[in-house]
């Protein structure tokens, strides 16, 4: 496992679902991807299949038809995978705790590993929790 | 613009309001909405931007909103129905597939039902949302 986890700390393949999101968090992802942030220099670049994958991004409240598409999901994606709530929708449900549409906050459904907050989190906030996450997992080896 | 309207709908017309002088309503009855969207929609050439649906204390209220994109005005034409036990409601999905989806998420959100709807089913609630169960409705509140 621990082979594993230190070749996935060099370059991270990130698949992104959006779980009922406003797109806005969406769109500070691609942000990240810009040539202004430029994530790819590091080897971390967003892709098409999660059976790929060796993270999970994840974005949104968490909507009712979500959450069974979403367990399929993390079922497909080659362990070890680490799983990222990036906006404070994805954190805590926000102010959608108590809509018709939600029950549940993401932590409640899948391991999270890196909980980013923000409406939407800054490109930085997020560049700066995955190089926690990796430092993380590279003293667990 | 608003001349050809007046012209071709007149007595259809119930209320005409000018929020601005690029954004009007007017309130049609239910029975001629097909006729309305048609007009504006085939012979003005006005572009379906959204419908929205509300429930307020005596009836249910869709507007229709069209953009005419050479002059930048937007036109919005308001249908009140009555019966809010059984709400139906003439499709406008014949005339244009643009209105397919959002006719869907206002059936499932607040219970209009569209006659002559291709494919009315649910589009945005799970699975096993209960039946009849509307969210947007006002005793759902919470």
């Amino acid at each position: 496992m621990s082979f594993k986890i230190k070749a996935l700390t060099k370059s991270i393949w990130v698949f992104h679902v959006s779980a009922g999101s406003c797109n806005n968090c969406d769109i500070e992802i691609l942000d990240c991807l810009t040539p202004r942030f430029d994530l790819e220099r590091f080897g971390i670049q967003l892709i098409g299949s999660v059976r790929h994958a060796d993270a999970l991004l994840i974005t949104g409240a968490m909507s009712k038809k979500s959450v069974p598409r979403m367990k399929k999901i993390y079922e497909q994606a080659p362990k070890p995978c680490v799983v990222i709530a990036v906006g404070t929708c994805a954190c805590s449900q926000h102010m959608f705790k108590d809509s018709y549409n939600v029950d549940q906050p993401l932590d409640k459904i899948l391991p999270v590993d890196l909980y980013i907050p923000g409406c939407p989190p800054k490109p930085e906030a997020m560049i700066a929790g995955i190089v926690k996450l990796v430092t993380k997992l590279r003293e667990k080896i | 613009m608003r001349e050809r309207i007046k012209e071709k709908l007149g007595p259809k017309i119930k209320e005409w309001h000018e929020h601005s002088a690029r954004r009007i309503y007017f309130t049609v009855d239910k029975k001629d909405i097909f006729e309305t969207v048609r007009f504006i929609f085939r012979e003005l050439g006005m572009r379906f931007s959204t419908a929205s649906g509300s429930d307020t204390p005596d009836s249910f209220e869709i507007l229709y909103h069209f953009s005419n994109d050479s002059s930048g005005e937007f036109y919005s034409v308001r249908v009140f129905i009555e019966d809010k036990a059984n709400p139906e409601i003439d499709s406008i999905t014949p005339l244009f597939p643009g209105a397919e989806w959002i006719e869907r998420e206002i059936w499932e959100m607040l219970g209009i039902k569209f006659k002559g709807h291709p494919n009315l089913k649910r589009l945005l609630l799970a699975d096993e949302w209960p039946e009849g169960e509307y969210p947007l409705r006002h005793k759902n509140e919470s």
